[in-house]
């Protein structure tokens, strides 16, 4: 009995202070890290893989207008399972190392992404061109005059 | 895996054929450790009363199945197992919409109790002759005569809302009086609530409702998700045992569509599985000694099993949704220069869990609280088809690591232990033990690991009709997930059997003549967990200053937010 008590006061004063200092300390995680999603606009074709792949429904496409394709993030719905990340042809889409998502405002958790399209000719849906030399040659894929790169 | 005896399979067929007295319809073998018979509902008693009594299977759980659209009926599967055989043993019986009736198997096999009534709840076969038909699965203000898992049933479809409805619970014997505990109670794993009918300190009885937390799983599964989305809802299905449920169905699926995952995969996640099972045993008796009220044991545990959750972190990007199954294998490596680091965390956890066994073993305190507390007989467990830990301490030596071998556990075998006394002290010796068996699998597997690709590559469509069983040893016991591959890309039924299931159904044995304070323990000993906090501490990073919200600062700050939203 007794030496039961003094064997777990032992492991206890052995042991020492263990918590971490967060939030008066920064936390980082470790790399390779399923954070919050970060999406590179510029990077961003519109071929709505993300959306495809995501389980929980997170990314909406719709082609609104012509030469127009809408990206919608609601982000309160995901689950950070990274499926984004490994289909995005363009690593457009990554998760990132942020784990502070906290927040009051709702429109925190909504993003809207509007990406200029080459329409098909005959039905003038928009189409994302296959390869990145074609997305340069489409004339009205990207304005140029945002800073995009292709 | 382990080959199966061409004598088991011709027995079973032999016993199944002889007691089913010509209603047996059709017998297939979808896989080499997979029975399947299709028997006339009128049969269905005496050829399970055959396999459990004379062949001793065990009974698993039963499917029901909306067939109509495929075969225009309906098919109540039952799902047995022979552990040391091997072998998987299915009977489903069609059950024509115009008679939807089926005998009931629970007076055979009390542990089928539940899963009779669940299936009767989700589309609509009555177990005649149930001694218990009551309502299990569905909402207490549910309409009658709406069954959620039938196929014609919209997923997203909400009943109205109805007033006044209370669940149907038995009344005490005479002279006992009636002790509620619940639905929310700081031992249970969710909201359930126990009607303990009590003689002074003495229970003499219990009844209960659970299913507070039915969140439809199946149901999106089968009518919203794909094959590939599942694994992450599948991962949800429990706090702590994620990646086993994730495993679980995609085995299921590889089983159905005859898709092997490679070795690599296969060890990858023999080794989450194992630090799974280390971080949820440490997390338990960490538990049982908060409810017995010896909080040291909780501080220090959980303290020990803190770096096991950081090491699963750094291998899959998140501590506990670990996001890595994929049907064919695995979406993410373990990198191989992890495992020194990992080699030392389990070192030190291991040394840490020694320590903490050897404390608390001598410790009179535990022994007075759990010695010959919850007492579940080894004929009570084998009736009620308890699994995992609350089995094996009652001398049931069952493991599916053993019973089916999956993922590597053919090449690493667990030793498993037994306990013969069958009380709450046995369940903590138990999993302790199996903590640092599990600290050796993990170091075997991680020193056999071969190199490899970690996903197998699907070329064709899963085909349609086909059927899966898989079972994963939880650190709380046997889970099980049943597939029948279906059109869409998604399963046409996908049934989940989680541990606690059946090892529930165990504690009114368990806790009949106990007194009142012994019942926490008891049921903690099956699988706890901790009730949500009260309260809300924010601290301002940049004062420093600490501010404790209370229930009704909340309240007051949620109303004045719906306020200015313009909410009603």
């Amino acid at each position: 009995m007794f030496l039961s008590k003094l064997r777990e006061a032992l492991i206890c004063l052995k042991a020492g202070r263990v918590t971490l200092g967060y939030p008066f300390t920064p936390h980082e995680p470790k790399p390779g890290f399923r954070g919050k999603v970060t999406v590179d606009t510029d990077l961003c074709f519109g071929c709505g893989g993300c959306a495809n792949v995501c389980p929980a429904g997170v990314i909406v496409v719709s082609d609104q207008e012509p030469r127009q394709r809408v990206l919608e993030f609601y982000w309160a719905r995901c689950t950070y399972c990274g499926k984004c990340e490994e289909v995005c042809p363009e690593k457009a889409i990554r998760l990132s190392q942020q784990f502070e998502t906290a927040t009051d405002t709702p429109q925190d958790m909504y993003m809207r992404l509007e990406v200029l399209m080459g329409p098909c000719q005959r039905c003038g849906r928009c189409f994302p061109p296959p390869t990145v030399l074609d997305r340069m040659m489409k004339t009205g894929f990207r304005n140029s005059s945002e800073g995009g790169r292709a | 895996m382990d080959v199966i005896d061409q004598r088991t399979i011709t027995t079973v067929k032999e016993a199944v054929a002889a007691r089913s007295d010509g209603a047996l319809l059709s017998v297939t073998q979808p896989h080499p450790d997979t029975l399947y018979f299709a028997i006339d509902k009128r049969a269905m008693p005496a050829v399970v009363d055959g396999l459990v009594n004379e062949m001793r299977a065990r009974f698993m759980i039963s499917v029901g199945t909306d067939k109509r659209p495929v075969t225009g009926e309906f098919a109540i599967l039952h799902l047995f197992s022979l552990d040391r055989e091997h072998l998987y043993i299915l009977l489903e019986s069609p059950v024509a919409e115009e008679d939807l009736r089926i005998a009931s198997i629970t007076g055979v096999v009390p542990g089928a109790n539940w899963a009779e009534r669940e299936y009767r709840d989700a589309i609509g076969v009555h177990p005649e002759g149930h001694p218990d038909p009551r309502r299990l699965l569905l909402a207490d203000d549910w309409p009658e005569g709406v069954y959620p898992l039938r196929r014609d049933f919209p997923y997203n479809y909400q009943p109205p809302p109805a007033e006044n409805v209370r669940p149907q619970l038995r009344e005490p014997p005479a002279g006992a009086s009636v002790l509620p505990m619940g639905p929310f109670f700081p031992v249970l794993e969710e909201p359930a609530y126990w009607r303990l009918f009590v003689e002074g300190e003495t229970i003499v009885g219990c009844d209960t409702r659970i299913f507070y937390n039915h969140r439809g799983i199946e149901k999106l599964g089968e009518s919203v998700l794909t094959y590939n989305e599942i694994p992450y809802l599948a991962e949800r299905i429990c706090g702590i045992c994620g990646f086993i449920h994730s495993t679980c169905y995609c085995q299921a699926v590889e089983k159905a569509a005859g898709i092997e995952a490679p070795r690599r995969a296969r060890y990858i996640r023999t080794i989450m599985l194992e630090l799974e099972r280390i971080h949820s045993h440490l997390l338990w008796l960490g538990i049982a000694g908060h409810i017995i009220g010896f909080d040291t044991v909780l501080m220090q545990t959980w303290r020990i099993r803190e770096p096991v959750m950081w090491l699963c972190e750094e291998i899959s990007g998140n501590r506990k949704t670990y996001g890595m199954n994929t049907v064919g294998g695995l979406r993410r490596d373990l990198p191989n220069q992890i495992k020194p680091k990992l080699m030392e965390t389990l070192a030190e956890v291991e040394k840490e869990a020694i320590a903490v066994r050897d404390a608390v073993v001598g410790d009179t305190t535990l022994h007075a609280r759990t010695k010959g507390v919850g007492v579940l007989t080894n004929e009570w467990a084998k009736k009620i088809c308890t699994v995992g830990p609350p089995a094996r301490a009652s001398g049931v030596a069952i493991d599916a690591r053993i019973d089916h071998p999956y993922a590597a556990y053919d090449e690493v075998p667990p030793q498993i232990a037994t306990q013969e006394a069958g009380d709450t002290w046995a369940r903590v010796l138990v999993r302790v033990g199996e903590l640092l068996e599990s600290i050796r699998l993990v170091r075997e597997a991680l020193s056999a690991i071969p190199e490899g690709p970690i996903c197998a590559e699907i070329k064709e469509e899963i085909p349609p009709g086909k059927v899966g069983v898989s079972v994963v040893e939880a650190p709380r016991g046997e889970a099980v997930h049943f597939v029948l591959t279906g059109g869409d890309n998604r399963p046409y039924r996908w049934r989940v059997r989680a541990p606690t299931y059946p090892n529930l159904q165990a504690l009114p044995a368990m806790i009949l003549n106990e007194t009142i304070a012994d019942v926490p323990i008891t049921l903690g000993s099956l699988d706890p967990c901790f009730s949500c906090t009260e309260r809300l501490e924010t601290i301002d990073r940049r004062t420093k200053e600490v501010r404790i919200y209370s229930r009704a600062d909340l309240l007051e700050m949620s109303r004045g937010k719906a306020r200015r939203r313009g909410a009603p």
